[in-house]
């Protein structure tokens, strides 16, 4: 692609002069053929780039080309190409800011702040000497800036605004977020989309991711009907054959639904691989304690991984309701001994377990309203109400 | 920027200690036994930085080994010292502290010096927010004590990321694993259910998350973000010391939630609960105390105190929370170990 640096660079040019955001973004891409170009693998490559180039674009393109240097190199700079990354970033907001009224170069914009992450997360995986995560965060800090310059173009009309590029970046900065732990940075990026007046006509793909990591975020704050809505959102709407983005929603769908009762269909489950939530399912409709605990610790690192191992925890008081109500249907009556449920704590196989313990799961059920009733405390035992004890969760 | 190092050997620059002496603003601790005017041993004093500060000389910071001589004396001598109550001890140690953290951030130290010097702060701020949780406001803020532990516990848990993001991390001596973890487990049960600290609990090292105590702490954090209460509640007089000291400055809202929870569970106009498996369940030490409760958010008790009338509707929901108080347990385990040991993390159990 392209041959001589002289080639490339008049390409780049040539874009530049079209408005063609797109093409100068792939010219600027760290995945496009042009990266396996030996000739334009450049240490000192600004003499040459001023030739073609007016300021600050040409800084993005030195900055550019000196990235495929380092990235060259045996073992590849890492740490220098993404330093060399975030300098074209910051010309990138200059050249932002001065277009006035212009929103052509976003797609610059999306390809340049995509591999600064990229970069960014390949110094965290290659390198040492840092705390942890710290690359990502200084990553984040210039595409804040990014951010910013976008979010304040408050003037231009509603086609040339670069207000238009403010969910593709807070996307990216979910992303780094989300993997630094740092959750409570995502509180303002969610304002200023919401207050956004044309929220609704980001592309499609954009709304999917966006609206992916603002369920798992309501999720995290324990806001689960917003989590539903989120998610499910982003389920309906991606489409079928992105398989692998269906199958990372279900598995913050799957459990948050659960929590709010409903239980995931198996077919479902089998069709994205993710049979794991049959079995948990199986466990709470069982009332079985003992089981459910069994897999949440057999699959212990996967839970963690993915995210949702404190959500699944949280199913735990669903378990004992479910085991509970067995505890009624077997005894047809009102008035439920509590001995009757520490036997039935003990039967799934719970060994630890005290009738203090019990009366405090069934008094913390009672106060949640999944079971509907009084402890009598000097006759130890449960009196549930004549309709409807044990009402649904979902409702 | 240039690195900068101390070159004071001292506890205090003698810069500072003449103008000190000279204008008179010594501490009743830095008086020879306590006599008026007559110097003892000064201790740098916290000053903030300013716009129109100099950067400090050398000679007016401390090496490494003078910081941690500073921390060392003033968490055993000091903080020993019976002569004034705790409250005025702990507010000459948090001062001076706060200078030693202050001269570790402008000489840049690594992440091992940090986590030194660091760790011992951050047991100092965990006791003493138990130790005078009972203090009224003027005499002690309990808000400023929980944002420093808070800034220092995250300080020492950077340190250890960074450390575990080398690969000279596996040179630890147990001794330091054991440091860890206990550092670990205070950030835990200090942030008892909070999301970052369940997730940051969940993604350590093997070997911290294998440790018994650990482990305990672990539990606990879990139970309480489920609801479970009683597990909660059973586990903090399984705490050592100053885990459990942190753990009893959380208590009172632990009580009222399951207070709470009962009044809905037990609403019943004739039926009772006993005192005694109340007490029990709520690590209550004596009947008054549960009168307190009572009387606080508008629980009935019956005409002979001996049981408790809930009613889900009598609550007093708007009562602001108990203040936090020293509580047995905790009590017969500070008074088993010998303060500065602890503090100083030579000792852990």
């Amino acid at each position: 692609m392209f041959g001589t640096v002289n080639n490339y660079l008049s390409g780049v040019l040539h874009a530049a002069q079209d408005y063609d955001g797109e093409a100068l973004g792939t010219h600027l891409s760290l995945r496009d053929v042009h990266v396996q170009n030996h000739n334009l693998y450049i240490a000192q490559p600004e003499k040459l780039v001023d030739r073609f180039l007016k300021p600050p674009l040409d800084e993005v393109v030195s900055a550019h080309l000196k990235v495929l240097y380092h990235l060259a190199q045996e073992p590849p700079g890492y740490m220098e190409a993404y330093t060399q990354q975030a300098a074209a970033c910051g010309a990138v907001v200059r050249l932002l800011q001065q277009l006035k009224d212009e929103n052509w170069c976003l797609p610059l914009m999306y390809r340049v702040c995509l591999d600064l992450r990229y970069l960014a997360q390949a110094c965290e995986k290659h390198c040492r000497g840092f705390t942890p995560g710290h690359v990502l965060e200084k990553a984040a800090d210039c595409m804040m800036a990014c951010f910013r310059v976008c979010a304040a173009d408050g003037r231009a009309s509603e086609e040339d605004t670069k207000r238009l590029g403010m969910m593709n970046l807070v996307n990216q900065l979910f992303k780094i977020y989300f993997r630094i732990n740092k959750l409570h940075l995502c509180k303002p990026l969610i304002r200023a989309i919401d207050n956004c007046v044309f929220k609704d006509s980001f592309p499609l793909p954009e709304q999917i991711t966006y609206k992916y990591f603002v369920g798992r975020r309501a999720m995290f704050d324990s806001n689960y009907q917003a989590a539903v809505q989120d998610l499910s959102y982003a389920f309906s709407n991606c489409p079928d054959r992105f398989a692998s983005n269906k199958r990372l929603i279900l598995i913050y769908l799957v459990p948050v639904k659960m929590l709010l009762g409903y239980l995931p269909r198996k077919s479902l489950l089998q069709r994205y691989d993710l049979l794991l939530f049959h079995d948990l399912a199986l466990a709470l409709k069982a009332g079985n304690v003992n089981r459910f605990d069994e897999i949440v610790r057999d699959q212990e690192l996967v839970l963690i991984r993915s995210g949702i191992y404190l959500l699944v925890e949280k199913l735990k008081f669903i378990v004992y309701r479910n085991l509970f109500k067995k505890v009624f249907a077997i005894r047809q009556t009102h008035q439920l001994d509590m001995g009757d449920f520490l036997s039935a704590l003990q039967f799934v196989g719970l060994a630890d377990v005290s009738l203090d313990e019990t009366h405090c799961i069934v008094a913390n059920l009672i106060y949640e309203g999944k079971i509907k009733g009084y402890i009598s405390h000097a006759h130890n035992k449960l009196v549930v109400s004549k309709q409807n004890p044990f009402p649904s969760i979902s409702t | 920027m240039a690195q900068v190092r101390g070159s004071c050997e001292s506890f205090c620059p003698d810069g500072e200690a003449k103008m000190r002496v000279r204008e008179k603003l010594l501490n009743y601790f830095e008086l020879k036994n306590g006599q008026k005017n007559t110097p003892g041993v000064l201790v740098k004093e916290f000053t903030r930085s300013a716009a129109d500060a100099k950067m400090p000389l050398p000679k007016e910071m401390r090496t490494e080994a003078a910081l941690t001589k500073t921390v060392e004396y003033l968490l055993k001598d000091i903080i020993l010292d019976t002569r004034k109550p705790y409250n005025l001890a702990y507010d000459f140690i948090f001062d001076r502290l706060r200078a030693v953290r202050r001269e570790m951030v402008i000489q840049m130290y690594d992440a091992r010096q940090k986590i030194r010097l660091l760790g011992p702060i951050v047991m100092f701020l965990a006791y003493s927010r138990y130790r005078l949780c009972e203090e009224s406001i003027e005499k002690f803020d309990p808000k400023i004590c929980n944002q420093h532990l808070q800034e220092c516990v995250t300080g020492v848990l950077c340190s250890y990321d960074e450390l575990d993001g080398q690969e000279s991390s596996k040179e630890s001596t147990i001794r330091e694993l054991e440091r860890r973890c206990f550092i670990e487990c205070l950030y835990q049960v200090f942030n008892l259910g909070s999301p970052e600290s369940l997730m940051r609990a969940l993604t350590l090292p093997d070997y911290v998350r294998q440790d018994p105590m650990f482990k305990l702490c672990f539990g606990i954090c879990l139970a309480f973000q489920q609801g479970n209460l009683y597990r909660v509640l059973m586990g903090f007089p399984q705490l050592p010391h100053i885990l459990c000291a942190v753990a009893a400055t959380k208590l009172q809202g632990i009580r009222r939630s399951l207070l709470k929870v009962f009044t809905h569970a037990y609403n019943n106009k004739q039926l009772t609960v006993p005192v005694p498996y109340l007490l029990r369940l709520l690590l209550i030490d004596s009947p008054a105390g549960l009168q307190d409760q009572c009387r606080h958010y508008n629980i009935a008790l019956t005409v002979d105190r001996k049981a408790v009338h809930f009613n889900k509707t009598d609550f007093n929901d708007d009562a602001e929370l108990l203040k936090p108080q020293q509580e047995r347990f905790v009590e017969s385990k500070l008074k088993r170990i010998y303060l500065p040991e602890v503090l100083l993390l030579k000792k852990l159990n």
